[in-house]
Parts: C-alpha cells; structure tokens; sequence
C-alpha cells in the first residue's frame, strides 16, 4: 500500500490512532528521546539519543514477585508485561534493522515471553533518511540503506510539505486504514520524485567499513592481535556504547529485596553491559575479559564475528551512536578497518 | 597564544632523550571535530599532538590507569610519564598526588593555560551551526573558529564555552614542569558557581522537582564515573560485587555480599548512585566538567560537585588542588574549622 499525505494531516493520522499509544521524537534537555505525544507530531529530528530497542526490552523488566514467611513455601507471582500498544513514529532506517536482530535474539532463537509480550506490541513507522542524519553514518557498509524497511511497519520519506508512506506490514495497513480519508492515491510523477529521492540518499556519502565481508573471519584471525590493545588505550570502560546500541541485548538477573521479613521482593531483568568489568567475572574470581582491550574485542567481535556466525548477519546497523557519543573517541568504523586492513 | 609546534618540540625532545616513556596528550579524532586523547611513545608521533577548544579531556584518569596497570605487572615507573594538562587537569593531578596515588617525580606536567577562554561546550554550540556539524575548531584569541559544510563560522568563545570554563578563576596550570600560555589567573568571565546560585535562587519544591526529573533520566551507563579521574576505587559499590573475589573467598560470603544499589535505573537507585559520588568528591573534585560532558543523556552533574565544592570553600576555605604540599580536606583540621554543625 502506497499512498500521500500532506504534512498538515499528520496530527489527525496520529489522533485516528485511537488503539495506539503514539511515540515520537522530542527535544528535551537537549536530546532527542521517544517520548508519548498527541497531536503535533514534528519529524525533525536527526536520530534520537537512545534507541527503540526499550520499547519491546526496556532497560528493566519485571519477571515475577515472591515473598515468604518463614517456614512456608515460597509464593512466587509471574508478572506480564500490561504494555500498551505502542505506535512509534520516527524510526531511523538503522533503527529499523536493530528490530529483526533483536527478534533474531529473543524470539527466534528462545523465545522469552516478556520480550514477545512487548514486541507483538509495538509498531515502528519509519522515517527514511533523505540524507545521513550523523556524521558517523554507516549504514550502507553493514547491508543496510538510508531507504531500508527493514523491521519496520511504514515508512515515510520527507518529500518537502508532504510524506510518501509505504505499509510494510499488514499492521502497518491497518494503522494507514484506520485514517483512509486523510491519504491521497500517488501519481506517477510522486513515484518518481521517491525513485528521485531514494536513489539521491543511497548515493550520499557516508563512513565506510571497507570490508565487512571479509571481517568476521579476519576478526576471528586478530583476536591475539596487539592492536586490541592499542586500540582501547583511551578507553574508559563506560557503558554509553552499548546502552545506546540498537543491538546490544546482554542482560542481568537480579533478586531486589524490598522486605527482609516477611521475605518479600522481585526477580528483575535489567539492561548489562560488556564494557563493565564485572560483566564477565566468575564466581571463582576469574575475569576473561579483564580489561578494557578484552572488553573492545569483546563487542566488536560479537557485532561482526559471532552474531553473524550464529545468523548470518551482521549485528551493527551503521547508526552511528557509539561513534558519536564515546567521551574519548574510540571509533568501531576505525576499528574494524585497522583489524581487517592489519590481516592479508 | 600557544604554538602547538613548541608542545610538539617539547615532547620529542623528551621523548628522543629517553626522559619520559609517554607523552600523554590529544590528537585528531577519527569522527569529526573533538580531539581525542593521544599515547605517545616515539618521537615521530609526536607531530600529531594538536591543541583546540576540543581538548577537553582531563588526561590525568590515564595517569591513575597507568599506575593500576603498573601495579597490576607488579612493575614501578622506570621513567616518568608527560602529560599535557589544563589548569583543571593539573588541579586533579595536585589532588592525585595529595591522596599519594603516585609520586611526584612519577610526573612530568606540560602544562597548557587556557588563558582567556577554554574548551567548547558541544551542546551550546550546536544551535549555531545551522544543523551543520563542524569538522574543526581552533582557537583565535577571544573567539573559536569553527569549520562547517558552509564554510568558516567565528563565534566569540564565551558564547560557547564550557560553563565550567566561564566560572573559571585559575585557567593556568600552576603545578607544572614546562608551562604554554600565558596566565590569565583571575579572569572574570562569569561568577564562580555561578550556573549552582541560579539553579539555588529556585523554591525547594522547584529544586526537587528538577532533580527528581534528572534521576529518572539516568541510565547508569557510569560514564560519569569511568571519566573521572578521582573515581579510581578497585572496589566501588555500585559494582554488583564490591569486593575483590580471590580462589579464597567462600561461596557463603560471596553469597551475603552486600549490595548497596540495585542494578535498576530507578530513582532511587540513582539517586544512591550520583549522591554517593558527590559524598566522595567533595574537597576532590576540580570541576574539570568531565563528568557531565560523558552524560549521554545530558543530567547536569556538574551541580552536585559544585555544590560540594563550594560548601568545602565557604566552611573551610578550601580549595581542592590548591598545592602538592597542602592537605587534602578529609586529612585537614583546623582549630578555626567550624562546628556549628556538629549538634
């Protein structure tokens, strides 16, 4: 389904959403964030701070309560998600293809309930990008594209006072039918200025990986290579890269007592993060990723070596955020082209 | 006005000689316009030392990662290691050395003055640039110039500086080996604590409703933390296991370990989080500013050091990083000291 609408009538497309809880992005505190909207909805953003990766997997989840009084058994309670349906508006094509990647994750290879309770939930309209919102866009190395539907429900692409809006889904059908009146049939002149449009943003330049095919195997040949450790000399060990990543999914299991007695708390999920040391420590106090080298060649290899042995796919969108947002520079564009420039 | 070429000079020289084993310092980033913190080793590298208003990074978190690596090796400094520093950058190393992290022959300081300015703040420069990114900036007396698609854009540097930067009194490295720059000691760009009195001049309700606001936005990421060169504890209790675990420690005290914060980002827990971070910095801090530059979700942190900062100032008359000889505040007493807190 392929269809027209005026700017103007964006605001009525979002109030006919009346099933939806609708997102998109605003500026506060001077960032970009997913926040719920009614009305004017203004797609000016560039990319937002965090990635939609929270709506399905939000940075803590709630698996179940107990409590005990002692001497009893225990009583433990399930807690589902009670999520609304949530409409967001304004994913960034790289954005998009984090979300089949992380299904990849939590509903192709297990299937987690809280995840698929959230996921089966949320709708993620698209906003193609006319021309790369970052300086450190990279999309179009990992197979993506500025244009790409992947993950999504709809796309718009920004054709000046008017949107071209494509379903890629059947729920993206019902979310455009739920408004039919306020879409317009596009003429052939319209299909050509998109053609116009999306040929114009794919042949903008970007970052480039210069070879993403070759670098699962010869990130596999580095992994003793010293330039690990050059690389992460400046770094901090932080968590900003991966909390902002439209991938990352590793994650934490956590007992929160809030009563001692009467024993009474909740098992919770929460966001982990490979760059912290304690990520990997054992038990018997052995650390394999000890330190910040390991560590960098740890997420780097899991976004283009062992994700893509376990489903053939690069697990990097190209967003961009790591790069942008690192405190003292470090570079995962630089990166896997010095590994994979430093193997014959 | 500093030429980077004498820095440059200086550290090959030193480096040439044997003097130092490092030269820690910024050079050109790969993705646009900051800096990005260098590790010089040979002479020939030293050419890629650059000095902008990018270099905000307070290097000496390196200093204090050296000396973990260091003891890690069972190893001691054979050779002292260079670093360039910035009048906040040299405070911390004062703070560093007052605390005994290291020696002070450890240290060669280059020391650079910002003199009348001192680093861009990224977030206030954006609303100038036409939603262009600059790939450059550089210093020109009083103004940046930064370089943009459109072309070359000077703006006066006060209108974009680091807040930090404006509150500034000491913009020149005092503590030092060699010293850039001219000092510009007692510039008065903006009121010290100035952005902490206007935040102040609010209602309580105000107050809490503001920080309310920023502690859910947390996310814990501890970018803050990582940044920070005075946040070096091997045992922090944000840590999910706060002390050191060894093939000796039983599985029951593993067990029992305390957890004094939860790993959810909630309120709570971040309040627990930022606030006991403050605790620890007060009479430390330098007011370097890292730790709010690394907050990707923008929660002005700076406040709450500076708050801290200024209640060490008003109470004791202390200033953190003042001299290598003076104590630090926790290690201090004066009979002048005042207890009408203490009930």
């Amino acid at each position: 389904m392929e269809k027209i609408l005026d700017k103007k009538q964006v605001d009525a497309w979002v109030a006919a959403l009346t099933d939806w809880e609708v997102h998109a992005p605003v500026l506060e505190d001077g960032i970009w964030a997913y926040q719920p909207v009614s009305g004017a909805v203004r797609l000016n953003h560039p990319n937002t701070k965090q990635s939609p990766k929270g709506f399905a997997f939000p940075q803590r989840e709630i698996f179940f309560s107990f409590e005990q009084i002692k001497g009893e058994p225990p009583k433990l309670t399930q807690i589902m998600p009670q999520a609304a349906r949530h409409a967001v508006f304004g994913v960034r094509p790289c954005d998009g293809r984090g979300v089949p990647r992380m299904d990849k994750v939590f509903t192709d290879h297990v299937d987690d309930p809280y995840y698929n309770a959230r996921r089966k939930n949320v709708a993620y309209v698209g906003l193609a990008c006319n021309k790369p919102p970052s300086p450190n866009c990279f999309c179009l190395s990992v197979g993506g594209s500025p244009v790409s539907t992947d993950g999504l429900d709809v796309q718009l692409t920004d054709m000046g006072d008017r949107y071209f809006v494509k379903a890629v889904t059947e729920t993206g059908k019902t979310m455009m039918a739920a408004a039919s009146s306020l879409f317009a049939e596009p003429s052939a002149a319209d299909k050509k200025q998109l053609k116009q449009i999306h040929a114009d943003a794919v042949a903008h330049p970007q970052r480039k990986i210069n070879d993403p095919d070759g670098a699962p195997a010869k990130l596999e040949a580095s992994f003793d290579s010293p330039l690990w450790e050059e690389m992460a000399r400046a770094c901090i060990g932080c968590g900003i890269c991966t909390f902002l990543c439209p991938t990352c999914h590793c994650f934490d299991i956590n007992d929160e007592v809030q009563n001692k007695a009467p024993l009474k708390g909740q098992r919770v999920r929460t966001w982990d993060n490979c760059q912290f040391p304690d990520f990997t420590m054992h038990s018997s106090g052995h650390n394999p990723r000890e330190n910040t080298a390991a560590r960098l060649r740890q997420r780097v290899n899991h976004k283009f070596q062992y994700f893509h042995k376990n489903f053939g796919m690069h697990q990097c969108t190209g967003c961009g955020r790591c790069v942008s947002e690192c405190p003292v520079g470090i570079d995962i564009v630089t990166v896997v082209n010095k590994v994979t420039e430093n193997v014959g | 006005m500093i030429n980077i070429q004498d820095i440059r000079d200086t550290a090959k020289d030193m480096l040439a000689k044997g003097e130092v084993r490092a030269v820690i310092g910024y050079r050109r980033g790969s993705r646009g316009m900051p800096a990005e913190p260098a590790f010089i080793t040979n002479p020939e590298q030293a050419e890629e030392l650059v000095w902008d208003p990018t270099c905000f990074h307070n290097l000496s978190l390196y200093l204090v990662e050296d000396r973990k690596f260091l003891a890690h090796l069972n190893k001691t400094s054979d050779a002292p290691i260079a670093i360039i520093a910035k009048g906040c950058d040299a405070r911390s190393i004062v703070v560093l050395l007052q605390e005994h992290y290291f020696k002070r022959e450890d240290v060669y300081i280059i020391g650079v003055s910002c003199e009348g300015t001192g680093v861009v703040d990224e977030r206030k420069l954006a609303p100038h640039l036409n939603g262009f990114q600059a790939t450059k900036a550089v210093f020109d007396g009083d103004d940046f110039v930064f370089t943009t698609a459109e072309g070359e854009k000077r703006l006066p540097a006060r209108e974009v500086m680091a807040d930090r930067c404006l509150e500034c009194r000491n913009p020149f490295p005092k503590e030092n080996n060699v010293v850039f720059g001219e000092d510009r000691t007692g510039r008065e760009l903006a009121e010290p604590f100035a952005a902490l009195a206007r935040f102040e001049a609010q209602g309580t309700g105000e107050r809490w409703d503001f920080w309310s606001h920023h502690f859910d936005r947390c996310i814990r990421c501890f970018a803050c933390r990582s940044v920070c060169p005075m946040c070096y504890c091997d045992e922090c209790v944000v840590d999910s296991i706060t002390f050191p675990v060894t093939p000796a420690t039983t599985a029951e005290e593993k067990a029992n370990r305390i957890r004094w914060i939860e790993r959810s980002a909630t309120r709570s827990e971040n309040i627990t989080y930022l606030m006991t971070r403050a605790m620890h910095l007060a009479g430390r801090c330098t007011d370097c500013g890292e730790c709010e530059r690394a907050c990707p979700v923008n929660v002005p942190i700076r406040l709450l050091n500076n708050k801290m900062e200024r209640e060490a100032r008003e109470k004791f008359g202390f200033e953190p990083g003042a001299s290598v000889g003076g104590p630090s505040l926790v290690a201090s007493f004066l009979d002048s000291d005042p207890g009408d807190f203490i009930r």
